[in-house]
């Protein structure tokens, strides 16, 4: 691990909603800038939530998230200027043309005035056909629009990327074309934070890969530790384990 | 990032099927309505100056014999008001015109008379449309603004950039309020053409003004809806909820609360007509004039009754000298009697009514529909400013015709205790054409204000409140 600052970090974070529910136990976590990491659980872990703390979408109960070292609960604003996020439904304006949603996310996230060929060289840069630039998404097939998702997130060219189960639903070729696009973002120095189910995917572009269970990151590995384990086999026993007493 | 969201959710408006449904029944509708409220406005005007020149003719011919009949009843009529083509308010029911007799004024027939069966369905005018139409169109349009974007998770998209909720939910009222507005101002710009082009008298006095102020005022009235339906939207989590709560909103503010307002003020404080009224004064003079002809046949009989013959005529004899001061004194107190006593029952009227009214009003203006109604009717000069006013014109020129012409002619009526009865006449000469005309002084811009300070506090009340819950819910809501 380099001596670099993290650009993501979670400190003793943890969520109880008003039901009572414990979403998130006291998670550490910290990612540098060219580093992905994959949390891996099953529904209800706590990934989305961490992601949503992150955003400042939900506040924590405990702990403190910062993004690129600002506190994203005392100023959120500040913060999400260094963060793109993807979600597994892209969300879209349907009635406009993916260069309009383009255009209005890139502005939402300060880039201004750009040139249509900007746009067109994102979309191309994400494969999505040419054709397509300007027509409307409502019409557009779910890899369609995680291709348009990324470029929003390319756009933004923030250092940090959260991406809430992005693969979901994608057929492999079009997965496949995701994890490439993620690889050269990472590659470009961003900070990467995935939560998936997908454990083969979760091995392939994270550098480190962490287990959450009821809330609580339970186990953390590198890639190279990864070289000599059994993902599948260490996810599986975590899930088959004996519930977590709080 | 203000002009961002708002082009954005205009934009989005436009390309929606609901945009080009609401720009049609805008374009169609509201100068249609103009258009239909001008003819009619135009044949309720020919009527009116027909009904005038008959009248002042009527008037020329009148000779003071008749008065002295008591057959004369002169009538005063009510110019219809212009701006009527925007709401008809009042305007049909109000009498047409008053008529005026020695004993007081009645009401004639109103110009409900000459409407159309369709009518008890409600007036279609450009008031109607903007409460039950637009208003509705309003808070569709913002009924998934919030709530839809929370569905689909493009709130979440928007809210992972450094975008400040105040400005995402300024933004959104803004871009969807003037794709509400365009169309609009539009339709509204569309019917004034229409109605210049029938010759309407837009230009005239302060016409133009009170056109503004409607505009303006409905522009607001718009708004208000719609940023009820953006609180709303803000407050429910899916779009569904959201819709079937505004339908319940607009049908309280539209049709209960509105009637349920009159409804309790008539049970509470019920009101005779005025028909009844009038029937009550006549009875009343009536019965004073009995009264008073009884007093002076006994006072005439005493002081008569062992004079010598011939001395009644005879303005010199001492029992002449007696009563003719005694005649003028009953007669100046019979007056005096009648006038108190007709005061007292009109008081007693108006007191019941202002009651009535002000209670209906006060409860009526919980909805913003009726804050708007009552507004803009008395901008218009149909509402219940106009009525005051006419009824205010009424009374004064009742009093002018008592000064001008039914005071020349003195009536003495006699009933003598035997039975027997008695008339004697006397009259001053009249100019029947320098009666005084009737005519209402209409409430100027500042008197309708006045009157209406409640119906701007209700609805400045309901712009800001919903905007002021919009906010407090979107800052607390959590994105999940």
């Amino acid at each position: 691990m380099s001596n670099q600052k993290p650009i993501l970090k979670a400190e003793d974070l943890s969520k109880r909603y008003e039901d009572g529910v414990l979403a998130l136990d006291h998670v550490n976590l910290e990612i540098r800038g060219g580093e992905a990491y994959c949390l891996l659980g099953a529904n209800g872990a706590g990934k989305t939530t961490t992601i949503n703390l992150f955003l400042n979408f939900i506040p924590p109960t405990t702990g403190t998230c910062y993004i690129n070292g600002i506190d994203v609960t005392k100023n959120p604003l500040e913060a999400k200027k260094y963060v793109s996020f993807v979600s597994e439904n892209v969300m879209l304006y349907g009635n406009f043309t993916a260069r309009q949603n383009l255009d209005f996310f890139a502005k939402l996230g300060g880039k201004e005035n750009l040139a249509k060929e900007a746009y067109y060289q994102v979309m191309r840069r994400v494969s999505l056909q040419e054709k397509a630039f300007e027509q409307r998404v409502k019409n557009f097939s779910k890899g369609m629009r995680q291709k348009l998702g990324i470029s929003i997130a390319i756009i933004k060219d923030a250092p940090a990327v959260l991406l809430d189960e992005p693969t979901a639903g994608l057929d492999p070729k079009a997965a496949e074309e995701f994890l490439e696009i993620l690889n050269e973002l990472k590659g470009e120095g961003k900070a990467i934070l995935m939560s998936t189910h997908d454990i083969f995917r979760a091995k392939e572009i994270g550098d480190r890969v962490g287990i959450m269970k009821e809330g609580r990151l339970v186990m953390e590995r590198t890639r190279e530790e990864l070289q000599y384990e059994d993902l599948v086999k260490i996810y599986i026993d975590y899930m088959k384990s004996e519930p977590l007493t709080t | 990032m203000l002009q961002t969201i708002i082009k954005k959710e205009l934009l989005e408006s436009v390309f929606s099927y609901r945009f080009p449904l609401f720009a049609l029944i805008c374009l169609l509708l509201i100068p249609l309505g103009m258009s239909v409220n001008q003819a009619n406005y135009a044949k309720r005007v020919r009527d009116y100056s027909e009904q005038v020149r008959l009248a002042d003719e009527a008037a020329a011919a009148l000779k003071i014999q008749d008065v002295m009949a008591g057959t004369v009843a002169i009538k005063g009529f009510r110019r219809p008001a212009p701006l009527s083509v925007f709401t008809q308010g009042f305007e049909s029911t109000l009498p047409r015109y008053y008529e005026f007799t020695q004993d007081g004024f009645r009401p004639g027939e109103s110009a409900s008379d000459d409407e159309s069966i369709l009518s008890v369905q409600g007036k279609v005018d450009f008031v109607f449309l903007v409460q039950m139409v637009i208003s509705l169109i309003a808070l569709l349009f913002a009924s998934d603004m919030v709530s839809g974007e929370k569905e689909s998770g493009t709130l979440r998209a928007m809210l992972a950039n450094c975008l400040p909720r105040d400005t995402l939910l300024a933004g959104k009222i803004g871009g969807g309020y003037l794709a509400l507005w365009i169309p609009f101002l539009l339709a509204f710009l569309l019917g004034t053409v229409v109605l210049m082009l029938a010759a309407f008298p837009l230009f005239g006095g302060d016409a133009t003004a009170r056109v503004l102020i409607i505009f303006l005022a409905t522009s607001l009235f718009i708004l208000t809806y719609f940023t009820i339906g953006i609180a709303v939207s803000t407050s429910a989590a899916k779009a569904r909820t959201s819709l079937v709560t505004i339908f319940i909103v607009w049908v309280a503010f539209q049709l209960i609360i509105p009637k349920l307002g009159d409804m309790v003020a008539r049970l509470v404080y019920p009101v005779r007509t005025e028909t009844e009224v009038s029937l009550q004064k006549s009875l009343l003079v009536r019965s004073l004039e009995i009264e008073t002809a009884k007093e002076l046949g006994r006072q005439y009989d005493l002081i008569f009754g062992a004079a010598p013959k011939g001395a009644a005529d005879d303005e010199k004899s001492p029992e002449r000298k007696k009563w003719d001061p005694t005649r003028d004194d009953i007669q100046l107190r019979a007056r005096e009697r009648k006038a108190q006593q007709l005061a007292a029952i009109d008081e007693t009227y108006l007191q019941e009514r202002r009651r009535q009214m002000n209670l209906a009003v006060n409860l009526s203006l919980v909805s913003p529909s009726a804050a708007f109604a009552r507004f803009i009717a008395d901008v218009c000069g149909t509402g219940e400013l106009e009525r005051a006013k006419y009824l205010e014109a009424v009374r004064s020129h009742q009093k002018a015709l008592d000064n001008e012409l039914f005071s020349k002619v003195k009536r003495t009526l006699m009933m003598h205790e035997g039975g027997g009865m008695s008339m004697s006449f006397s009259a001053m000469p009249v100019d029947a054409s320098k009666l005084p005309k009737f005519s209402i002084v209409p409430a100027s811009l500042a008197e309708t204000f006045k009157a209406n300070v409640r119906s701007v506090l209700s609805l400045a009340f309901w712009l800001i409140a919903p905007f002021a819950f919009a906010y407090a819910r979107f800052r607390k809501y959590d994105v999940r």
